[in-house]
């Protein structure tokens, strides 16, 4: 008997341990090291000063504000566009479902370098898509060296990256929604858009929540593109906390402050995760 | 009760597979004591493996274990091994020189000090002065001084001809913006490719140039100076007379100047390696002046990028390592192989050699390699301080703003405030 009741924990010991040593513990550690600070060579105790640097660092507040701007300007349409195109694709009447979805789908598995390169190529002044907007009478559009399309830039890189990933995510419920209640709804003379916000959208609630929580923590921490795109630039319009984070360890080899922007993610992260709860209605 | 102490025990094996590496066992990777492990990138790689083929003719069963590690990941290795005390570095590394300083000022304990071993008092005066002091830190020397890059103008000479330019009577900054704006009107051409958002090495250099830095001697910063607007006005004006093309990122960068969107750029003699490499079939076409002076007569010397070896403090073979690299930043054969590679070497007992004043079919028959070696002497140091990368990044800043059509002085003002604040957390 005794035998039988460890056999689970032996079973997820090796999950748990990993769990331990690569997740837990850096995260321990990282605030331990935000109380710190670095002065040749060796690490001294530093109280809250990492914190109360940070409310007087105009970096930081410009970063928190381009996240944010990007998280607006991002997250609602994207969810938006992953829930027509789930359901487009879950339509009865559409051919080549499978072609379809795993085109959508790929850019969410492609390497993230060759495709920071091929929109970079795409983006510069002289590049792909300048040369089609001319053809059509649009004006070289500055993508990367503006401050305001740069945001625009890599929001739309985001949006090509993520959509199709959560597609699969609303796809995957869609098919969880029984078709008698759209039966239902057609014989009773509702329309398409109209079963779409009545039925769909009603039905998809938990998985909108879950989706929503997955792009506000990706949003938060995002570092990828403004990394391989912009750099942060033109003059920290595209700098982002994930970034700033980034910076601060591995450019100016200061830690502590880097560890301290991160536990500012993390409170904000739990905060907006607490409010799309509250919005959506789960009682959890 | 069982399942608390089953967790803990879990808990207390998950501590000791932390605390596992007491650092003897996997440190340097390689274990016998004729073996270095080294962290190189591109075309660094088969030099010093050439180097060690050659050492190991005296020392038999010589072997270097190399781990090649391009930029800038292998930065994100070595800033995390220095972290974590010099653990899991290898015994040598390659370190640029815009990085060195920064290293060298937050991890003083972590290179080995080669003044102790003799290296400055042996072989100081064989390199340029610039690169020595680049090395040192409270007058000791911590790198071995590898390749440079002293700057030039690369430009593209059947360009320049047709549109009737005289590349050789440039020489100010304001004659090298004149001539780009005829290459602008005669040809729709652009002078140059900066990446005004991300890139402020030409600012760079001239600052260099005229012997200031973002930093002056004591440290202070120094963004402000007459040399520094000076310099960008130059920026400014390139951009504001559409005469730059900004290209944003290395790749868009080469491959403006390898599509003929752009004529020019002044770089350190290492482009000449990418050129020959990425544009193989624009032989005859490029051609190298020096960096115009910022006033009629002034310096036209400068250093942008070059490479150092440094020996980590954690290694358990200091002494192998010392002679090796002692060997290989000293030895003509090794440099002059370096410089087949397309690597300018800092070692000056090699620029009387033959090859130096060879015509170089590539760059229009011109003996680049002479004149780059003529300039390196007179190139000014740079004080980069430990905070070079904050002050690129406010400098960076500061260009784009200028671009962007502020005033230059006023740009320069805010980011040296800037820079200030930063600096004093």
């Amino acid at each position: 008997m005794k035998q039988s009741k460890k056999f689970p924990y032996l079973f997820i010991a090796p999950a748990v341990i990993l769990f331990i040593v690569f997740t837990a513990y850096p995260i321990i550690a990282s605030l331990y090291l935000s109380f710190q600070t670095y002065e040749g060579g060796s690490y001294s105790f530093a109280g809250l000063s990492n914190y109360t640097r940070l409310l007087e660092d105009s970096i930081f507040w410009k970063a928190l504000g381009n996240t944010f701007i990007i998280f607006i300007l991002q997250v609602p349409i994207m969810l938006l566009m992953a829930m027509a195109l789930a359901s487009v694709l879950n339509s009865q009447l559409l051919k080549l479902k499978g072609f379809f979805r795993v085109s959508f789908f790929l850019p969410a598995v492609t390497s993230l370098v060759a495709y920071s390169l091929l929109f970079s190529i795409i983006l510069q002044d002289n590049g792909i898509l300048n040369t089609l907007l001319n053809a059509i009478g649009i004006e070289n559009i500055p993508w990367l060296s503006d401050p305001f399309w740069a945001k625009i830039s890599i929001v739309m890189a985001m949006m090509w990256r993520w959509t199709g990933y959560n597609m699969i995510i609303f796809l995957a419920a869609l098919q969880n929604i029984p078709d008698h209640m759209y039966e239902a709804a057609s014989i009773d003379g509702a329309g398409k858009i109209r079963q779409f916000f009545s039925i769909t959208i009603p039905n998809l609630k938990p998985i909108i929540l879950f989706a929503g929580i997955l792009s506000t923590i990706g949003t938060l921490q995002l570092f990828d593109e403004p990394f391989n795109l912009t750099q942060g630039g033109p003059a920290d319009s595209t700098m982002t906390l994930g970034l700033y984070i980034y910076e601060n360890g591995f450019e100016y080899f200061d830690f502590s402050y880097g560890s301290a922007v991160a536990y500012v993610v993390v409170v904000l992260v739990a905060i907006l995760s607490y409010f799309q709860f509250k919005v959506t209605g789960e009682k959890s | 009760m069982k399942r608390a102490s089953i967790i803990f025990a879990l808990l207390l094996f998950a501590l000791a597979a932390c605390s596992g590496n007491d650092g003897s066992s996997e440190q340097n990777e390689s274990g016998d004591n004729n073996t270095l492990s080294v962290w190189a990138w591109n075309i660094n790689v088969p030099v010093i493996e050439k180097a060690a083929e050659m050492f190991a003719e005296d020392h038999p069963g010589f072997e270097l274990n190399i781990v090649e590690t391009g930029t800038p990941d292998v930065y994100q290795k070595i800033t995390t091994g220095l972290q974590a005390n010099g653990e899991g570095l290898p015994d040598v590394m390659l370190v640029e020189d815009d990085r060195l300083q920064g290293y060298l000022n937050s991890f003083p304990e972590a290179f080995v000090n080669l003044s102790e071993k003799g290296f400055a008092d042996d072989h100081m005066d064989k390199f340029p002065e610039y690169k020595t002091e680049l090395l040192s830190k409270d007058g000791d020397m911590y790198g071995f001084p590898f390749d440079s890059g002293p700057a030039g103008v690369f430009y593209r000479v059947d360009l320049f001809e047709e549109a009737g330019i005289d590349a050789n009577a440039i020489e100010t900054w304001d004659d090298f913006i004149e001539a780009g704006k005829v290459l602008r009107d005669e040809l729709d051409v652009a002078l140059t490719g900066i990446d005004i958002n991300n890139d402020d090495g030409v600012y760079r250099l001239m600052l260099n140039q005229q012997g200031t830095f973002y930093f002056d001697e004591e440290g202070n910063v120094d963004l402000t100076s007459e040399e520094s607007v000076k310099a960008m006005n130059v920026i400014q004006q390139l951009s504001e007379e559409g005469l730059n093309e900004n290209l944003v990122g290395w790749d868009a960068w080469i491959g403006g100047l390898a599509n003929g969107t752009v004529a020019t750029a002044p770089s350190g003699a290492w482009l000449s390696g990418s050129l020959t490499g990425q544009a193989p079939d624009m032989e005859g076409q490029w051609g190298v002046f020096p960096l115009p002076a910022m006033e009629e007569g002034g310096n036209r010397a400068a250093n942008l990028g070059g490479s150092n070896y440094m020996i980590s403090s954690n290694s358990e073979k200091v002494d192998l390592a010392y002679e090796f690299m002692e060997f290989f930043s000293t030895s003509d054969e090794v440099q002059l192989y370096a410089m087949e590679n397309g690597l300018f070497p800092s070692l000056n007992t090699i620029y009387t050699e033959d090859v130096f004043s060879e015509e170089v079919a590539y760059f229009n028959d011109q003996p680049i390699w002479t004149m780059f070696a003529d300039l390196i002497e007179d190139v000014p140091y740079a004080n980069y301080t430990g905070d070079y990368s904050l002050a690129r990044d406010e400098a960076t800043k500061a260009q784009s703003r200028a671009a962007d059509g502020n005033d230059p002085a006023e740009a320069l003002e805010e980011a040296a405030k800037q820079l200030e604040n930063r600096l004093n957390k």
